[in-house]
């Protein structure tokens, strides 16, 4: 059963959008998945590899403007940033990782942290490619209809979820899991660690940038504030894979459902009035202290706590 | 443990369950607005503005003899969210129309929903000239563009300073970009020459290195663009630095807004400022409406929520129109708007290629004696301008 657990869940999300969903539920369907692809792409570096990063909105904001740029200043439908954003991004993943990775565990994070800022702010001041603060503004979106939005970024989530497992399970995936939990000892066995981390960034780099494309696609708009952010994308990033559980295949998926659909719907609540952020901030809390190691790390936990045990 | 996370998610679920519920007679308009996050100010001010024109239209017996029921949604000044709102308004409330929001990148994702699902958007006070400029259909506004948010500025440095430098300082946003655009284009036109036209990151908390720049370049004005705690702090460090200057000049937003004043004190004095609206112009209700805000959140509301306030009146002056309550059939009605409010006469117009674009004069305000004063255009003045201003060691 479980291992067609992945292909059940496909199926049902393909044949979703035939049950007749308004338009809302399937925008923060797409928002969900898309949150879910970069989830993935973060979780292959952060957990599997071990590097943790504060950066991912880079990745995200150089794949959306990959996409914006084709559009405004070539002509070409913003779908091409889809594709070409694999190259950019992964050169651009290239030469982060040659400066980065150089660094191990908090100075890794911290450099990481300053791309994403570097980026914001160049991204504000190369007017001439990227239209600085005004953004880059899709002037009419291909489709009014959310059906095809839906299925690309489900294509886009079930190639990322196979390549990551795709990854683990091979030989690269034990290198990754040695680095992480010993860089040294990795080393010392002859595992080149500075090599195998580039290709964790850079694929974690091209996942994001992907869902960076998509995203400049679906919302018809970015600036540098809303692609590159700090706070929405790198940190939103990290608490997705981290409430849903690190290392794990469906953390991501099981992260991005609470982080999107979950914070819509306690933000939908109208007696909270602004206070339902307090209330989502208390529940990651919560979830951060009982389940470090997020819900599907501490799956066997919470299943005692709902008096499960005996059910699997 | 358990079981309190049961009763917790119990009560939440009945809880949304329960708000969904609706009565037939009342016109349901949910508003989204940033209410958490940087733009909180604006959107606490616009949503106070919003319930006083819902209490007054409601009190004379609301539109078309329906209860006007107000609700609001935060967007947090994000855009995905704000469009998730709008998407839910439209498709699962079937709100025929659509009012609100703040920033200019929230109501660009706003105004893109709106023009595909064809349901009408009033914007109420975001700024970016591009919003009108799409060709959009059902996207309206009735606050003035960017573009023309210093003309009253630019009308006073013309006629009173006639300066022949200036310096421009803007945040690095597009309402801070396209406002500094804007003036370096009517400098030209002035023959100003402009020293330096410099961008900061928003939020910064020292401006020094920047101003010692404009100190070193001696402009006769210095012309700011910022959001509001930037503005204050702008004006406190300029202080410090005693930088002097013939005129410190304010694009609107943050230094039209109360706050300008309680936090820069002092340093506020004699500082001019773009406005599109003082509780001092002579448009019908304008005072009154300024009265009563300052009565119930003690101080006067800028431009921001008089324009909020309205909105509501060219509303409902367009659902009275209307022959029903379609998308379209509003669309219409707004359209053909042509109405005096309290932020002034509203009117849709489709030139300099903009569409459904409201053309209102800009209003110029100095900070005197602690308090706003409207200087410009003559005939809305409360005060007296005062020019040249004192430099700072002649302060005391």
């Amino acid at each position: 059963m479980k291992r067609y657990l992945p292909f059940v869940i496909l199926t049902f999300l393909v044949l979703l959008p035939l049950a007749g969903l308004s338009t809302y539920a399937m925008h923060i369907l797409i928002l969900v998945i898309m949150w879910s692809v970069i989830g993935m792409a973060w979780n292959l570096l952060g957990g599997y590899c071990g590097q943790v990063s504060f950066g991912h909105a880079a990745f995200f904001g150089v794949g959306a403007y990959t996409s914006g740029i084709l559009y405004q200043k070539l002509g070409i439908s913003a779908w091409w940033g889809i594709p070409l954003s694999i190259i950019v991004v992964a050169a651009f993943a290239l030469v982060i990782g040659f400066i980065c990775l150089r660094l191990r565990g908090p100075f890794f994070a911290l450099a990481t942290l300053a791309v994403g800022v570097i980026l914001r702010v160049s991204a504000e001041n190369l007017t001439g490619l990227t239209q600085g603060d005004l953004g880059i503004m899709i002037r009419t979106r291909t489709w009014v209809g959310k059906t095809w939005y839906f299925y690309i970024i489900l294509a886009l989530a079930a190639v990322t979820f196979f390549l990551v497992r795709k990854t683990i399970d091979s030989k690269l995936g034990y290198y990754f899991v040695a680095i992480r939990e010993d860089q040294d000892a990795a080393e010392s066995l002859g595992i080149p660690a500075t090599l195998y981390k580039t290709i964790a960034l850079c694929i974690s780099g091209v996942l994001t940038g992907m869902a960076g494309a998509f995203y400049m696609n679906y919302m018809g708009y970015i600036d540098p504030k809303v692609v590159f952010a700090l706070h929405d994308i790198s940190i939103v990033t990290i608490m997705v894979v981290m409430v849903g559980g690190a290392a794990t295949y469906w953390g991501p998926i099981i992260g991005s459902v609470i982080m999107v659909l979950l914070a819509e719907l306690i933000r939908s609540i109208p007696v909270l009035g602004v206070a339902y952020q307090t209330l989502f901030g208390i529940l990651l809390i919560v979830i951060i202290i009982f389940l470090p190691n997020g819900i599907a790390g501490d799956w066997p936990k919470l299943k005692r706590l709902f008096g499960l045990r005996g059910a699997s | 443990m358990r079981r309190i996370f049961l009763v917790v998610m119990a009560a939440v679920f009945t809880v949304s369950l329960f708000a969904t519920g609706a009565f037939a007679e009342d016109f349901k308009l949910s508003i989204p607005l940033p209410l958490t996050g940087k733009q909180a100010k604006f959107g606490e001010m616009m949503k106070r503005s919003y319930e006083m024109a819902a209490e007054e239209i409601n009190a004379k017996g609301g539109i078309k003899k329906k209860k006007i029921v107000l609700s609001f949604e935060d967007s947090g000044a994000k855009p995905d969210t704000a469009r998730a709102i709008v998407e839910k308004l439209i498709d699962v409330n079937k709100q025929p129309v659509i009012v609100g929001e703040y920033t200019s990148a929230c109501a660009k994702a706003v105004a893109a929903v709106a023009e595909e699902r064809k349901t009408p958007y009033l914007i109420v006070a975001s700024a970016d000239d591009a919003i009108t400029q799409q060709h959009y259909k059902y996207v309206f506004r009735q606050n003035a563009v960017n573009a023309h948010y210093g003309d009253g500025v630019v009308d006073f440095l013309r006629r009173v300073v006639k300066p022949t430098t200036i310096a421009i300082l803007y945040e690095s946003s597009a309402f801070g970009t396209s406002g500094a655009e804007a003036m370096v284009k009517d400098a030209e036109k002035l023959g100003i020459r402009v020293l330096m036209k410099e961008r900061y990151e928003a939020g910064s908390v020292d401006f020094r290195p920047l101003l010692s720049k404009v100190k070193a370049a001696q402009p006769d004005v210095v012309y700011m663009v910022s959001y509001v705690m930037d503005a204050s702090l702008l004006m406190k460090q300029i202080k410090e630095l005693r930088v002097d200057a013939k005129l410190f000049a304010g694009g609107a937003a943050g230094f039209a807004i109360p706050e300008f004043i309680d936090n820069a004190k002092d340093a506020a004095e004699y500082v001019i400022s773009a406005t599109l609206w003082m509780p001092e112009v002579k448009f019908p209700g304008a005072r009154e409406f300024a009265e009563k805000y300052k009565k119930r959140y003690g101080d006067y509301p800028s431009y921001h929520g008089a324009s909020a306030y309205s909105a509501l009146y060219v509303l409902k002056n367009a659902l009275d129109r209307a022959k029903t309550w379609t998308p379209d059939k509003i669309r219409d009605a707004l359209k053909t708007t042509n109405m005096k409010t309290a932020f002034g006469p509203i009117k849709f117009e489709d030139r300099e290629g903009y569409q459904n674009q409201n053309f209102m004069d800009t209003l110029v305000l100095q900070v005197q004696k602690g308090e706003f004063e409207t200087i410009w255009l003559a005939q809305y003045a409360s005060k007296q301008y005062i020019y040249p201003i004192p430099s700072w060691r002649e302060r005391r």
